[in-house]
């Protein structure tokens, strides 16, 4: 699956925004800490009135997930 | 009579439920809307829940109706617990709420450790549409590593414990539970504790599994699509939500009642799972 690959610096800086008062923006790490960011087209227009759209101007890249917590949580 | 000089004749005018036209008013306040069906099963369904002696048990219901994170976002019981979606990786549409499997997911600011009355008596619950054979993902639910480990996860099938299962930790402290899961993950889920220690696993209205469990709530707010671990999300689910609920426990009468209205507004909206 491809996504948009984020600095850390960022990712820092939107992990969490709220770019109206029910969504909030969400980066995770893919298999080497690496952030991603996955928007598509439909996406955009949730975006087009905040000062993010250029999230989905980032370069994109394969993302391979971390490995499912399952089966062997500690917790 | 003043109505009556008025025209309105006292057999015309309907009584509306207070509460659905609470939840309707924010609906519209958050900038949603609802299909006229969508008000009519919203509203019976209200009706069906006050009926059966459901609606002061439940205290986040989540319909997925409106077509929009603003609508979708709503609880239906009241104005605590609205939901708040990650921008991205949902998909919106009269059938529910779908997540992309990846990123996406709902804070409900729902945290079982102030908002739960009892660690004995709980319930969850998820309408699922999607049928998905991998079992690596969480419907809803919260971890929390750091103090012994409570948990509650509602999972139509998991592999946590290395083969697959339905998953019965249910405002507990971990443990390897649950029974074989539904070939197909399509239905109703509803996973309630109504005395110490005893967690019962309803699937499209039959009893799947039962557990006995050590009563804990974890101060983790519960997240649905995915699993709230530490306050970082995991094990997203990309099954589509047509309804979600948390509540106090509900016994098997009253399971079997709720599945009843659950499944009668899913009909309503044409969008119900055949048991």
């Amino acid at each position: 699956m491809l996504g948009y690959i984020l600095t850390n610096q960022q990712a820092n800086e939107v992990q969490g925004v709220f770019i109206n008062p029910y969504c909030f923006i969400n980066c995770v790490q893919d298999i080497n800490d690496v952030w991603f960011f996955f928007g598509n087209e439909q996406d955009k227009e949730t975006f087009k009135d905040s000062e993010y759209m250029w999230l989905f101007d980032l370069p994109q890249g394969e993302y391979i997930p971390k490995p499912s917590p399952f089966p062997y949580e500690t917790n | 009579m003043i109505l009556a000089s008025h025209g309105l004749i006292g057999s015309s005018i309907v009584q509306i439920d207070a509460d659905w036209l609470a939840y309707y008013n924010r609906v519209i306040a958050a900038g949603g809307t609802l299909t006229t069906t969508e008000q009519n099963a919203t509203k019976q369904l209200v009706a069906d829940l006050k009926a059966n002696s459901l609606w002061t048990p439940m205290k986040a219901i989540y319909p997925m109706v409106g077509a929009s994170a603003a609508a979708c976002a709503q609880n239906l019981k009241s104005s605590s617990f609205t939901g708040t979606f990650t921008a991205t990786g949902w998909t919106f549409a009269s059938t529910g709420a779908t997540p992309n499997g990846t990123s996406a997911y709902m804070q409900t600011n729902f945290i079982p450790s102030v908002d739960i009355a009892s660690a004995s008596s709980n319930h969850i619950s998820f309408y699922s549409r999607t049928n998905q054979s991998v079992a690596t993902n969480c419907e809803m639910g919260a971890f929390d590593t750091s103090t012994g480990t409570p948990i509650v996860m509602l999972a139509i099938k998991s592999n946590s414990s290395g083969s697959d299962r339905y998953e019965l930790r249910h405002f507990c402290l971990n443990g390897n539970i649950g029974p074989t899961p539904p070939l197909d993950t399509r239905g109703f889920a509803c996973n309630t504790k109504i005395s110490s220690g005893a967690v019962k696993g309803f699937w499209n209205n039959s009893l799947i599994g039962s557990a006995i469990v050590v009563d804990a709530l974890t101060n983790k707010e519960i997240y649905i699509g995915g699993r709230n671990s530490n306050g970082t999300a995991n094990t997203f689910s990309p099954k589509q939500c047509a309804f979600a609920s948390i509540g106090d426990g509900l016994t098997d009468t009253q399971a079997s009642n709720f599945y009843t209205a659950v499944q009668a507004f899913q009909t309503t909206l044409n969008r119900q799972i055949a048991p």
